[in-house]
């Protein structure tokens, strides 16, 4: 797929939510990561029999709401491009919830990046019959050193977010750590802040 | 807006899964003619590196191969443990930097570009063309 192919889709599917980094791990991978937001908190797991798609379980708590749920969850890696400077995915995910029938979300995200730049989207739609909403997320990041492998990687990131049951676009820097297995990041804008921890294994 | 993103998204990832399909029948033609031009004379090497590498290490055959879409330390965690699961790897070493990945087997391994794709496309990645070399 061609790259202005991509630049379609990014228009197609607007701008977009709930971008995590690689929401797909290698064959045979685990992921286990905890999300937090002043809108939610998430507990999730999933395993990747190929590196194509992942299944999992994630307990959430929307705070918004006060309601907790169990959904699962799967993620399918749509197309991939790999060059020696780059790698560009495009992704689908869905998930149900346990708890309603009714419940569920899509949506998809797609992340362009070198060791230098990263650029991501997401969109996320969630529907029931108490709560329909959607998140779009725009994501650009600058790593400010190369890092070899093992060593600890920082991304300067920017982050605009949409949520529709508030309908702004909260635009605001966050830092992305990585070293080894484990990857954290944290953002803040006056009431509005993200936490998300990973390790895969 | 509801419905037209699900039809939207079913018509896009229909015509996506037609050019994969064809990506991956040429990703075939191409490694065919890879398996039979793997020379490695592509790949250019980092002599720092791959001192450092073999300083340690004794009879072994060392692997030196090129890699596409190597961009972040997490994403290539997978290598080196997808490799050391075959009690015939001595030694890996992934270095972003350059895009490659040294690998030193121990002599009774048959080494198989073949394989060593498939293990890195296993992991999200594509290996572009390898360089065998004996350490006595």
């Amino acid at each position: 797929m061609g790259i202005y192919k991509f630049i379609v889709l990014l228009v197609v599917f607007g701008f977009t939510s709930f971008v995590e980094a690689r929401p797909i791990s290698w064959t045979g991978g685990s992921t286990v990561m905890y999300k937090s937001n002043s809108m939610m908190s998430s507990y999730y797991y999933h395993y990747s029999p190929s590196f194509k798609y992942s299944v999992g379980a994630e307990y959430i708590n929307e705070r918004y709401y006060n309601d907790q749920y169990i959904s699962i969850r799967s993620t399918y890696l749509l197309d991939r491009k790999n060059t020696k400077e780059s790698q560009r995915n495009l992704y689908v995910t869905a998930s149900l919830s346990t708890k309603r029938n009714d419940e569920f979300y899509y949506g998809v995200h797609g992340d362009w990046e070198t060791r230098r730049y990263f650029t991501s989207f997401s969109m996320l739609d969630k529907r029931s019959n108490q709560k329909n909403y959607t998140e779009n997320e725009l994501q650009i990041g600058i790593a400010p050193y190369l890092g070899e492998y093992n060593q600890l990687h920082t991304w300067i990131m920017l982050k605009s977010k949409e949520d529709t049951r508030d309908s702004k676009w909260k635009t605001y820097p966050f830092i992305k750590l990585f070293k080894g297995d484990f990857l954290l990041e944290v953002g803040s804008k006056e009431s509005h802040w993200d936490l998300h921890f990973m390790k895969r294994f | 807006m509801y419905k037209f993103l699900i039809i939207t998204t079913l018509l896009i990832s229909n015509n996506l899964y037609a050019m994969d399909k064809m990506h991956d029948h040429n990703s075939k033609q191409h490694n065919h003619d890879s398996r039979t031009a793997v020379d490695g004379s592509k790949t250019r090497l980092d002599d720092a590196m791959y001192n450092k590498f073999v300083s340690n290490l004794d009879s072994s055959q060392v692997v030196i191969v090129d890699v596409n879409g190597m961009v972040c330390d997490f994403c290539a965690r997978g290598i080196e443990k997808t490799f050391y699961d075959d009690n015939l790897v001595k030694k890996v070493l992934v270095s972003l930097e350059t895009g490659k990945v040294l690998i030193a087997y121990d002599n009774a391994k048959k080494v198989d570009f073949g394989e060593i794709k498939n293990i890195f496309l296993s992991n999200g990645q594509s290996a572009t063309g390898m360089t065998l070399k004996k350490i006595t």
